[in-house]
């Protein structure tokens, strides 16, 4: 039956869903707001890339300094951009998979003017330095309230969408999202409210706990539903298994969260939480060989179609990346590794795999393929598009391959204490301006694709009026 | 069993909910009541048991400085942490003398923790006591006055602030300090 529904509705047989008129209006806003900031962002990503080529640059004034732009670039990325474009593609992706018009657009819409709200005090708070310290958790509690009172008018507003569904039968990526409203709740409160009542290592404790399950149950989860949404239909192929999705949905629900303790592998935490942390990370790779493998089955006689299709590079490229990049994770969390690997610049290399060429590439995908139904019209320029996919490959491969070999060697270094540490940070200075240069050219990327966003919609507009 | 959650959405959220819980609680919930040396500050007057001390609670000027070192966003490229890794107690060491690892205990007071994740710049666990307050004015002004091939940023405005100079170099002098572990008290001011 299952089956049937991912054929159904891959093939846009289902009658009812064609009778309804999907105003996306909250969609709209959201993947609008997410572009600029995802332009906006970028640059800040290229000027703290730059400081690490010439650290001069800017140096003396004090809210343009690393400390401060660092979080902006962070933060920004993954709220500003990443999680924004997917509540819009949810709001976009869930009233279709329900056969039912969102609940309420006048609610989504209010929910796209509080986000953007946080993101521009987001912005005047890490530049002034008003930062708690506490990674991914360094907006000041105002804003933190802000955001769950935004994240519960978004996941009332899907909820309630959901609850009056067309067809009883739930495909994956209805699940996916439930997934990510309910967890991300209760990562975000640990990491936000419950940290402030610890102090030292159970603070951190906390602290990695929703930093890791950020990434794992929050972007992991909302990412894989685009995937399971976005691969079958810019392919025009039924999902190839529905019982593994099933096994990938639950084994990540049990498996994601006992990890947070591998960001302090050797560190001052308590050994058997250390090893727990480890045993855990190892099993992520159930969840995730059980997601890879359905996808790359989907494709199974359907590859060429990469040839012309530039959502399906992305999911692909994405799900190859996410393949990597959690390959890499429980391999760092080995104690051997993660001697060499730990603290290094190995690190934001594999963090940008994970958070750009996985999540970020199935939500440039998403917004791509969406685009044109949401507008009613064709995508402002497919050579475009393509570029975009090019300058953001060649510039990701750059940047994660440089960071792990430049990483490598950098923990190679340190774990031989006759090499004094600054040696150490000279060495590197060739791999930060490859970075560098990197960098500018997923900013290209990001340029091309922000362009042909606000293009498409804009001569929307133009067009109606 | 977990068939249903395809076609209620209310079952699905809760055996997402209970599955989650499980490692939720087990993982932050549970450890801070099995492991007592999370909450329990450092001390020992023993030298057979390693290194004496104790931890106290920071002065004001040192908490101004540490809420700085916040501020600025230090901990994006420093760690405090020596790990239970030979080059670790090596490179936090002493003319010659290994650092002892850092412990839970010595880290009890600390709110926003700042263990840190990237070593952009050496570990900080130890720095307390290795450098004179003249040498981190002009290492603050400009780095690279100091150490050749730095890539620190410069902080002007913190060395021509007289009082925020004296908090964040009073916060850097007290860190790693719960533990006596120099010989000899061979400490800079
Ligand atoms: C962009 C990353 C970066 C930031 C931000 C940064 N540092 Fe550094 N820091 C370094 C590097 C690299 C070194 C090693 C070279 C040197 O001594 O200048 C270093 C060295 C140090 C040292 C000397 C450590 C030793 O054992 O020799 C101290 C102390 C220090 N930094 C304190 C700070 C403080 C306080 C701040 C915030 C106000 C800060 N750093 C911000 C990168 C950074």
């Amino acid at each position: 039956m299952q089956e049937q529904l991912s054929r159904a509705e891959v093939a846009g047989a289902s009658a009812p869903s064609g009778a309804i008129v999907h105003e996306d209006l909250s969609a709209k806003w959201f993947l609008v707001s997410a572009v600029s900031y995802f332009f906006i962002v970028g640059i800040v990503a290229l000027v703290i890339a730059a400081k690490f080529v010439w650290p001069d640059l800017m140096g003396t004034i004090a809210p343009l300094s690393y400390g401060r732009l660092r979080p902006l670039h962070v933060n920004g990325m993954l709220f500003g951009w990443l999680l924004a474009a997917d509540m819009g593609l949810t709001f976009y992706l869930i009233p279709r998979l329900c056969g039912v018009k969102l609940w309420s657009e006048k609610l989504g819409l209010a929910t796209a003017g509080l986000w953007n709200v946080i993101i521009l005090s987001a912005v005047v708070c890490l530049l002034m330095g008003w930062n708690q310290g506490l990674e991914y958790a360094e907006l000041p509690l105002a804003l933190d309230i802000l955001v769950v009172v935004a994240w519960l008018m978004y996941g009332g507003n899907l909820f309630m969408t959901i609850s009056q569904r067309k067809y009883p039968a739930m495909y994956v990526s209805i699940w996916y999202v439930m997934g990510t409203i309910v967890w991300t709740a209760f990562v975000y409160l640990t990491g936000n409210f419950a940290v402030l009542f610890t102090t030292g290592v159970n603070q951190a404790n906390l602290n990695w706990m929703y930093v890791h399950n950020a990434v794992g149950l929050i972007f992991t989860p909302v990412g894989l539903a685009l995937a399971y949404y976005f691969i079958p239909r810019s392919s025009n192929t039924p999902l190839y298994s529905h019982k593994l999705s099933m096994i990938g949905f639950w084994s990540l629900a049990f498996v994601y969260v006992w990890t947070g303790a591998h960001h302090m592998l050797h560190g001052p935490i308590s050994q058997w939480l250390q090893t727990i942390s480890i045993a855990f990370s190892v099993m992520l790779l159930i969840p995730v060989w059980a997601a890879v493998y359905n996808f790359f089955a989907t494709m199974r006689g359907q590859w060429h179609q990469l040839r012309e299709n530039v959502p399906l590079k992305f999911l692909m490229s994405g799900v190859v990346f996410y393949l990597l990049t959690c390959f890499q994770g429980p391999m760092h969390s080995l104690r051997a590794v993660n001697a060499i690997v730990s603290k290094t610049d190995w690190i934001p290399g594999h963090a940008h795999m994970a958070v750009l060429g996985a999540f970020s590439f199935f939500a440039i995908a998403g917004t791509y393929a969406a685009l044109p139904k949401m507008f009613g019209k064709p995508l402002h320029s497919d050579s475009l598009a393509n570029w975009s996919y090019w300058s953001f490959m060649m510039g990701g491969l750059g940047f994660f391959v440089t960071l792990w070999l430049g990483g490598f060697w950098q923990g190679w270094q340190w774990n031989n204490w006759a090499i004094p540490f600054i040696d150490t940070v000279v060495a590197l200075k060739p791999v930060w301006l490859v970075r560098f240069f990197s960098g500018i050219l997923m900013f290209l990327g990001i340029v091309l694709f922000s362009y042909n966003v606000l293009a498409t919609a804009l001569g929307a507009r133009e067009q109606k009026a | 069993m977990l068939r249903k959650a395809d076609n209620s959405a209310s079952w699905a959220v809760a055996a997402s909910l209970v599955l989650f819980s499980i490692g939720g609680i087990l993982t932050t919930v549970v450890p801070p009541l099995v492991d007592s040396s999370w909450a329990k500050p450092f001390e020992n007057s023993d030298p057979a048991k390693g290194p004496t001390g104790k931890l106290t609670q920071l002065n004001e000027l040192q908490l101004q400085g540490r809420a700085i070192y916040v501020r600025e966003g230090c901990w994006y490229c420093h760690t405090q942490q020596t790990r239970t890794l030979l080059a670790d107690t090596k490179r936090s060491g002493w003319k010659g003398v290994d650092s002892p690892v850092s412990t839970p205990d010595e880290f009890v007071y600390d709110s926003p923790h700042l263990f840190g994740t990237k070593r952009t710049g050496p570990d900080l666990s130890r720095v307390g006591g290795k450098y004179d307050e003249q040498w981190h004015r002009t290492h603050f002004r400009n780095p690279r006055d100091l150490v050749q091939g730095s890539i620190m940023p410069p902080y002007p405005w913190l060395v021509e602030n007289p009082q925020e100079f004296k908090a964040i170099v009073a916060y850097m002098q007290s860190l790693g300090r719960a533990k006596n572990w120099r010989p000899n008290e061979d400490y800079e001011q």
